[in-house]
């Protein structure tokens, strides 16, 4: 079952930069790129290579631009190798900073070098821990220079550690002249995912729940799924041993709320399901996932909604901050489309109004010297965060069909934002700036029912030229897309061809046939700093003192958590 | 890049900086460039091997490991360095010694290597027993003659008490021998025991071995239970749906009382209830794997628990995502109901890749049986959504359609309709391929069950004249020749047919090849009905029912009025021919002078094979065969017979149709009696079975172990105390000044807070005693699902 036979990684030209190969014969990284790349676009995980000798598993993911590819000749466990390229990148990442960069890479061949080395040992998984790999690798040179300088100490094990740990650091002579006397040094930490003999100057933790929803709307505006994904990352700076306890709340109990959650190692599953939303654990050293879990924000009883009896008003109401809808096929001939924004006026944002500092000081981690004591934790963050969630990053995408030349006239009320047509990627892209937003959201104070902002566009099909539009916009957009989608949408135009010409009752066929250009869906992303959508809140983080090793007694870790609502194209709307 | 005499001198020189700097450069170089530019090196680099620095050695390794087999005579010579390694004080060095040694591919020092590994085995540091562990299948590699001394440490280290380098020895053991069951016996336990605390890959390792074990170690017994009232309660509360419960209800009650309910051996139990732990993993490859110890092993209930942490992979990134989608699949083919919950899950965005929403299609299907009547609406109002307004993607309106279509193959008559309706809107489209796949599915629907679809086809036909598309306009008129022609009490083929022949001339290619075989066929039809011999006498056949012409007026349906021309003219009614027969004639003329080749060809085929009125056998043969009916099952039907987890399940047919190289199947159960013998399983030193079965009903995790270390050190004893801050002060080195721990392991530094020396067995006692008194709640739960 030797799972891992090589692993090549390719930068963003496809140009290779690594190739390590770890057990057999696999086929080099120079054969099987060309196979890969033969794969038609959106390329699927695994494929199946077989021409190749031996007849090759081609596993691949694509990290920060990077390309990394496993080729293996056995049957194996596909989400092992899967799960094993994404531990690559994490410890690739942890030990070179993120984003993964090619040139970071080739400047540190050495590291990765080792690093490879020990994360599989003959075509075997051997150790993928960030905590443990960092016990035996040394983070390269310029991390300690950089972060020493710019003065975060903590974010490197400080240099008493290396006394102790003769791997940790290589600028000793020689590991025989160690501080060990006649045992072996204690380089075995006891819990797996921590790294032995933890020291920070100062002691900091940060929480920051992101959840990222995922929406769909029915044309009619009635939620058919809405899920938001939870992930918890942690961030530990804390000397010793420390056992943690983090306590979750949410209004309806978390029980109710949190569906499917999986865990960091480190959590104490039994303690979880005796007491659902108290996390008790010992970190790994750094950043990591310290659980995922899944909200259905309609609840279990929204199927019962689902009837065409029942009215749109008592679909169950969800609170999202920003919804689109799409009426299609309006206008004289059918070929205008408007897209309407619906912001909800909750998440004003007032970018004036002084944000508690629990939320807002979290964004540069730098901030350690305003020193917020674990008494200002907890119930104070909770009320802040949602005094004022702000709404940045509002991007509404429009895809239309690829029968679609180009998209004209495109009119956002008011000026909202800008919308340009994107032929590469065959849609309408509309951003709002945040001051866009706030401007928005200060027309419409008095209403309370929610914001609007409306986008009214009209698509051209390849098949009628300058017919009803204006000349300047279309020729401007034509010129860019003409050569790109004219084949594509040959079939088009061998359907439409009758019909054209006749205009005796032109608009009737005109309103059918641009009928299959107007778009399906619109989808919204955006991000809301300070607010969750399922409204967990963390209600406290302890050390638990009686079972922390090595913390002082008297030492107060640093605390901070962050709340961050994303939705990266993730509420769409059907049409 | 430097010339290469400057770095052979930094190499060769003897400042360490400038050693370390030369080899980074060959490293660079080596990842870079073929190994023809960096074997010159080989002996400079070489050199260093015995250098002090760690830095310098583990480069110098790295250096080794890639060129060692260009070379093998040069690095023969850094054997003897590497060996003396390998007694290092340090376990970090001792073990990458052993990595490297056993990395070498120069099969002459496989015994070397294995007199290494023997040295691992019984190394104090857990890390160069792990580093021992993984060496033996690369020893093998090197040299199968090694095996026998390689089994016998293997055999040590199955056991050994360190999670981590039991979970290293079990994929050594998958690597070298996966069939020696036989040296897992005495391990299983223990092996089990501590399966929630290996990491990750020890536990993959794990669960894929102990699924071959079980099949062969524990035969499937059955029991007939009276089925107690109490299950289906208990059922229900635990949230599935009423839908489907009260389907069951009622097919149990009419069930006799009795059902059949597999026994599970209790170390079968064991291992199942153990995997419980890791349901929860961040690895998605554990998910999978304990969802399919639990299908393969366990019963419908664990199974259950599996469902929800295997939709839970949705969350992760794309590419997991899909590998996970196609498992999902795979256990939603066995139990569909359980996942009609989840079914939020399936909806397709549209963000998904195409190789998503294929999946997710056939999983809306799939459920769609299952699901409640609003549910199925969603449903289908989902796949019409993407049916036509999804011209985004051609591929994804022709496999929405297609899911239309299975979601009417299953279900009552009633959604069955509303789905035929449905695609029934979609003929009139601009969009040509939903309208070529909408006939399609349509004529699958109709072909499966001709006798319940006539007046769809006459509906079909209706819808002529709004359909543009030729090749719709095709499947339509075969569907008539093929279905509205043999009743002749119901026949509205001819007169389709004397509609079409008006337009012949207009028509598209596909549709004239159509009409051709429409003529054919009703001529044979009327041949049939009139043999020729009574011939052109009973003019009853063709004669189609009042009631269908009267709906095509009311519709509309045909512009045209009929015209005379098919009317039989009475004035010569026995020089006239029969209408019918006019037809034939007059396509045939047509077609005789059409512009295409193919039609004049088969116009002449058909011609020559009705040539004889008399003979039509061949004509039947070859015009009226009995279609085979479409059959269209999910498409990941034909995957069903692989293995949950496994690449060739992702992968398909397409790489063999035994599966992928290495595939292997789940062994079959074993039989009755031909089982290994339980007392095999006996832990040596264990005190007895009953203490036993209790206490691995639930292994501890480590973060448990560092509980009950804590509460004991709290509960006061004045030893414990020190002993649980002692060690960890000494080890963050507070000045370095406490004296050397010799190193521990988590059971041992955990462990310490109670006695100072304690041996293997009691330590196991202990740990039993303590989870047994942990678990008896459980037990009794577990007591309670056994007697149902």
């Amino acid at each position: 079952m030797s799972s891992i036979e090589a692993l090549y990684i390719f930068d963003e030209h496809n140009t290779p930069l690594l190739e390590q190969t770890y057990t057999g014969r696999p086929p080099s990284g120079s054969t099987i790129l060309p196979l890969y790349l033969a794969h038609p676009a959106p390329r699927p995980s695994l494929i199946y290579l077989p021409n190749t000798n031996p007849p090759t598993l081609l596993y691949s993911i694509i990290q920060d631009q990077l390309l990394l590819l496993c080729p293996s000749s056995n049957d194996t466990e596909p989400l092992q190798i899967l799960e094993f390229l994404h531990r690559v990148t994490d410890a690739l990442e942890d030990f070179l900073g993120g984003p993964l960069l090619a040139s970071k890479i080739e400047g540190h061949y050495d590291v990765v070098a080792q690093l490879l080395g020990e994360m599989v040992d003959g075509g075997v998984v051997n150790c993928t821990e960030p905590n443990a790999l960092k016990d035996v690798v040394d983070a390269p040179n310029f991390m300690k220079s950089l972060l020493g300088g710019v003065g975060l100490p903590s974010t490197t094990p400080s240099s008493l550690t290396s006394s102790n740990t003769p791997f940790s650091l290589g600028n000793r002579p020689s590991p025989r002249l160690g501080p060990s006397g006649g045992a072996p040094a204690a380089t075995a930490s006891p819990v797996p995912w921590r790294r032995a003999n933890v020291r920070h100057t100062s002691n900091e933790m940060y929480v920051d729940i992101v959840e990222t929803l995922h929406v769909t709307l029915s044309p009619s505006g009635r939620p058919l799924a809405a899920l938001a994904n939870g992930m918890i990352a942690f961030t530990a700076k804390i000397s010793g041993v420390p056992d943690l306890l983090l306590q979750l709340g949410c209004p309806g109990g978390i029980a109710n709320a949190v569906s499917l959650p999986t865990f960091h190692p480190c959590v104490r599953l039994n303690r979880w399901k005796d007491r659902p939303g108290e996390l008790s654990f010992v970190p790994p050293d750094g950043r990591f996932t310290l659980a995922g879990y899944e909200v259905d924000l309609l609840g279990p009883a929204a199927l019962d909604s689902f009837s065409t009896n029942t009215p749109a008003n008592a679909a169950p109401k969800l609170n999202i901050p920003a919804t689109v809808s799409v009426q299609t096929s309006l206008g004289p001939t059918g070929s205008d489309f408007e897209v309407r924004l619906q912001l909800n006026p909750r998440f004003k944002g007032k970018a004036s109004s002084p944000l508690p500092s629990s939320t807002s000081s979290f964004s540069g981690r730098g901030g350690l010297g305003k020193g917020l004591g674990s008494g200002a934790f907890g119930g104070s963050s909770s009320t802040g965060t949602t005094a004022a969630p702000a709404m940045d990053g509002m991007v509404i995408h429009i895809p239309v069909p690829a029968g679609v030349k180009s998209v004209v006239e495109l009119k956002a009320s008011r000026g909202a934002g800008d919308a340009v047509f994107q032929p590469a990627d065959s849609r309408v892209r509309w951003a709002i700036n945040s001051r866009e937003i706030a401007a928005l959201m200060a027309n419409d104070r008095g209403t309370g029912a929610g914001v609007l902002a409306t986008l009214r566009a009209s698509v051209v099909g390849h098949d009628d030229h300058d017919g009803h539009e204006g000349p300047d916009t279309s020729l401007g957009l034509s010129a860019n897309t003409y050569d790109y989608d004219d084949d594509q949408a040959s079939y088009q135009v061998s359907s439409a061809a009758p019909e054209h010409g006749k205009k005796v009752d032109g608009n009737a066929a005109a309103a059918k046939k641009n009928k299959v250009l107007m778009p399906s869906c619109a989808t919204v992303s955006f991000t809301v700093k300070g607010w969750l959508p399922s409204g967990i809140k963390v209600e406290s983080l302890n050390v638990d003192q009686k079972k922390s090793k090595g913390l002082g007694a008297r030492v107060q870790p640093y605390k901070g958590v962050k709340y961050l609502c994303v939705s990266r194209k993730g509420v769409e709307t059907r049409c | 890049m430097l010339p290469s005499g400057q770095l052979k001198k930094l190499l060769d020189s003897r400042s360490e900086r400038d050693v370390l700097e030369g080899l980074r450069r060959v490293v660079t170089m080596s990842y870079r460039q073929p190994p023809s530019q960096t074997l010159p090196f080989f002996t400079h680099v070489i050199k260093n091997i015995a250098s002090p620095s760690l830095q310098i050695k583990k480069l110098v390794y790295i250096y080794l490991l890639q060129h060692a087999e260009h070379e093998p005579d040069t690095a023969l010579l850094s054997i003897n360095t590497i060996q003396r390694s390998l007694t290092d004080q340090n376990p970090q060095l001792r073990a990458l010694a052993l990595r490297v040694m056993s990395g070498i591919r120069v099969p002459v020092i496989s015994q070397i290597v294995s007199l290494g590994i023997k040295r691992g085995v019984g190394d104090m540091s857990p890390f160069v027993r792990k580093a021992a562990a993984l060496s033996i299948p690369k020893c093998y590699q090197l040299d199968p003659n090694t095996e026998p001394q390689l089994l016998d440490y293997l055999s040590t280290l199955l056991g050994d008490k360190q999670f981590f380098v039991a979970g290293a020895a079990v994929a050594a053991f998958l690597e070298m021998c996966p069939n020696r069951l036989d040296l897992i016996h005495p391990h299983y336990r223990s092996l089990v025991r501590k399966l929630a605390d290996m990491d990750e890959w020890g536990q993959l390792a794990t669960l894929r071995l102990m699924v071959k074990y079980a099949r062969k170690s524990f035969p499937r017994r059955t029991r007939k239970i009276r089925k107690p009232e109490q299950k289906d309660a208990g059922t229900k509360q635990k949230g599935t749906k009423g839908f489907y419960d009260e389907e069951s209800d009622s097919e149990e009650s009419e069930e006799p009382e009795y059902e059949e309910v597999a026994v599970l051996d209790p170390e079968l139990e064991l291992l199942l209830n153990a995997c419980k732990l890791l349901l929860q993993s961040r690895n998605s490859a554990v998910v999978v794997a304990v969802a399919r110890t639990y299908l393969y092993l366990g019963t419908p209930t664990y199974m259950s628990l599996a469902i929800g942490p295997l939709i839970s992979l949705l969350r992760t990134s794309g590419d997991i995502q899909h590998v996970a989608l196609y498992n999902i699949v795979q256990v939603c083919l066995l139990y569909p109901q359980s996942f009609v919950n989840h079914y939020t899950h399936f909806l397709v965005r549209s963000t998904d890749p195409p190789h998503i929403w294929r999946l997710k299609l056939e999983l809306l299907t799939l459920i769609f049986p299952h699901a409640a009547p609003r549910l199925q609406s969603l449903v289908l109002a989902e796949l019409s959504h993407f049916s036509h307004s999804g011209s985004l993607d051609p591929g994804l309106v022709k496999e929405a359609v297609r899911a239309i279509g299975r979601c009417s193959q299953t279900t009552d008559p009633k959604t069955s309709a509303r789905c035929l309706r449905l695609l029934l809107t979609h003929i009139g489209s601009a969009d040509a391929h939903l309208v070529a796949e909408s006939l399609e599915v349509i004529r699958h629907l109709i072909q499966r069950d001709p006798d319940n679809h006539r007046t769809t086809v006459v509906r079909l036909a209706k819808h002529l004249d709004a359909a543009t598309s030729p090749q719709a306009r095709a499947s339509i008129i075969w569907l008539v020749g093929e279905f509205a022609g043999s009743d002749p009490e119901n026949n509205i083929a001819a007169d389709v047919l004397r509609i079409l022949v008006k337009g012949f001339a207009d028509e598209a290619e596909p549709a004239k090849l159509q009409i051709v075989l429409l003529a054919a066929k009703v001529y044979v039809h009327h041949l049939n009905a009139n043999p020729p011999p009574e011939h052109p006498k009973p003019a009853e056949p063709p004669q189609p029912s009042p009631s269908l012409l009267d709906d095509f007026h009311d519709e509309g349906g045909f512009r045209d009025e009929p015209e005379p021309v098919p009317q039989p003219s009475p004035p010569l009614p026995q020089e006239k021919p029969h209408p019918v027969v006019a037809l034939w004639d007059y396509i045939l003329l047509l077609s005789r002078y059409d512009t295409s080749y193919d039609i004049r060809d088969r116009a002449r085929v058909y011609k020559a094979l009705l040539a004889t009125p008399t003979s039509t056998q061949l004509a039947n043969l070859l015009l009226l065969a009995p279609k085979p009916v479409p059959q269209t099952p999910s498409p990941s039907e034909t995957r069903k017979g692989y293995v949950l987890g496994s690449a060739s399940l992702v992968i398909g047919d397409e790489g063999g149709v035994g599966g992928l190289r290495g595939y292997e199947d789940v062994p079959p159960w074993v039989k009755e009696g031909q089982e290994p013998d339980p007392s095999l399983r006996d832990e040596a030193g264990s005190a007895s079975t009953p203490s036993y079965d209790a206490g691995g009903a639930r292994a501890l995790s480590a973060a448990e172990r560092l509980d009950a270390a804590a509460g004991a050190g709290r509960s006061g004893s004045p030893a414990g105390l020190n002993g649980v801050g002692g060690p960890v002060e000494r080890a963050a080195g507070f000045g370095g000044a406490g004296p050397k721990k010799e190193e521990k392991s988590l059971d041992q530094w955990l462990e310490e807070s109670g006695e100072e020396t304690e041996s293997e067995e009691e330590e196991t006692d202990e740990e039993e005693e303590s989870s047994e008194y942990e678990t008896d709640s459980e037990e009794e739960g577990e007591g309670d699902r056994l007697v149902r």
